[in-house]
């Protein structure tokens, strides 16, 4: 969306509580809801649930959305934390015995570890090198090459600061390096 | 060595495009001349590379979702779930502001406290109740004191897990060649702190009988006492020793595991 005025206008359609404007705003913005849900969850239909929810509380908490301020951020934010709470609520246990090192979200594991795994496709294995990252070196990695959100706007989603954001996304990057080890190209 | 490293640090932004003109000239002009900063480079394209495929087959999967469809569903269970008064326009002017409706609960709730804290002061002023109650000695069950001392317990452990974890945290993220995070935590005394607050929980797990989390927090004081044996810069064959020490007893998984079973009141 490129129009800010247009924006003030669906969210303050919103916040008058006009359904058309509703609809709008999540026809601009769930893909990108999508798109950071699955990527932590990894699962279509809780991404889905969190898309929904996400919206739902949009439409109750507009009225603590600052105009003016980042609207995409703020909502990114708010999916964010439905992620992070459905994941406690949902993965958190599960996965601890299904990924080995899942628990530990800042453990990396060397390239033996990376070479014994019986995981045979990077993908699953960036995926959960992803998912094993510190969460904010993972929310980080995620807005920045799946959401595709340059660092100003991680920042603002985030409510870190822009040295911050880049600390994180040099440590995210040298982690999963490592995770990926003998299918990482390059200088391991 | 040093311009190798800063610009290693500078890569993700790099190729991000997140460095500022004179910045990125830099990081360029280093690579020209440095063949192993330009394998590494390599490295963290490869890693750039295979996000993008990921996030392509993300894009596959949205292609199997009514977007439309969820989006109409979602604006049709709006109203239901919220329950979202409609309003014509917002209050204007610092008394529309204090006296807005939404604040109505608050102004009666500010007034109740009143009402309550006022009666409250005049009964334990009353000389004749103080009289009466000193004739009175409180008591509650002890099944009910045993449980508010568990959830003290718990509540003080947790807390110590926790921010023992930060520390952790900090000192396998540290690299040999950058003890940055780790040197930090040696020179804010939070090990020495933490040291101190174990002697404090130690009394409330034995109590208790949470012999795992005593055993658990029994390792991470042996940590910290190492750490608070170190005195001014952090040598690297130190800062490997003490990650080794971590790894070697999982400390980190160890706390994890033992912080969801005190949430879920287990231990």
């Amino acid at each position: 969306m490129g129009d800010d005025k247009e924006l003030a206008a669906l969210v303050e359609g919103v916040r008058r509580g006009d359904r058309r404007a509703f609809m709008a705003v999540v026809g601009l913005y769930q893909q990108k809801v999508f798109v950071l849900a699955y990527s932590v969850l990894r699962d279509r239909e809780d991404a889905l649930d969190i898309v929904q929810e996400t919206f739902l509380r949009l439409y109750r908490k507009i009225d603590s959305y600052r105009p003016g301020n980042n609207f995409q951020a703020w909502l990114l934010r708010i999916a964010k934390n439905l992620c992070i709470d459905h994941y406690r609520k949902n993965y958190a246990r599960r996965r601890e015995w299904e990924v080995p090192g899942g628990l530990d979200e800042n453990q990396v594991a060397s390239p033996a570890d990376t070479a014994d795994s019986s995981a045979s496709d990077w993908r699953e294995i960036l995926s959960r090198g992803v998912g094993a990252l510190a969460p904010q070196q993972k929310m980080v990695f995620i807005m920045r090459h799946y959401n595709e959100l340059p660092y100003k706007d991680i920042s603002a989603a985030l409510k870190i600061s822009i040295g911050t954001v880049k600390s994180l996304h040099f440590k995210a990057v040298r982690n999963l390096r490592k995770k990926l080890g003998p299918y990482a190209g390059g200088a391991p | 060595m040093n311009d190798c490293r800063r610009t290693r640090k500078n890569l993700a932004a790099y190729l991000s495009g997140e460095l500022d003109g004179p910045h990125a000239a830099r990081v360029a002009g280093h690579l020209d001349g440095c063949e192993s900063c330009r394998r590494e480079l390599a490295g963290w394209k490869d890693v750039f590379e295979k996000a993008d495929a990921v996030r392509a087959g993300i894009g596959e999967t949205m292609k199997s979702v009514d977007w439309e469809g969820l989006s109409a569903r979602i604006a049709g269970r709006a109203p239901d779930q919220a329950e979202k008064p409609v309003r014509e326009s917002r209050p204007a002017g610092i008394l529309g502001r204090l006296f807005r409706p939404n604040l109505g609960l608050v102004y009666a709730g500010i007034g109740l406290g009143i009402l309550i804290g006022s009666a409250a002061t005049y009964l334990v002023l009353q000389k004749p109740s103080l009289a009466r109650l000193e004739g009175r000695s409180y008591s509650a069950s002890a099944e009910y004191l045993d449980r508010v001392e568990l959830a003290m317990a718990r509540r003080d452990a947790l807390d110590y897990l926790d921010k023992s974890r930060y520390i952790i945290l900090d000192f396998i993220q540290s690299s040999p060649g950058e003890p940055g995070s780790a040197q930090a935590v040696l020179n804010s005394g939070m090990a020495r702190d933490l040291l101190a607050r174990k002697k404090y929980l130690n009394p409330q797990l034995d109590k208790r009988q949470m012999a795992k989390a005593k055993a658990i927090c029994d390792q991470i004081e042996m940590l910290f006492f190492e750490l608070v044996q170190i005195s001014g810069d952090l040598p690297e064959a130190e800062l490997r020793r003490i990650q080794r020490f971590i790894e070697d007893r999982q400390l980190l998984l160890k706390i994890n595991l033992l912080k969801e079973e005190l949430e879920q009141s287990e231990v």
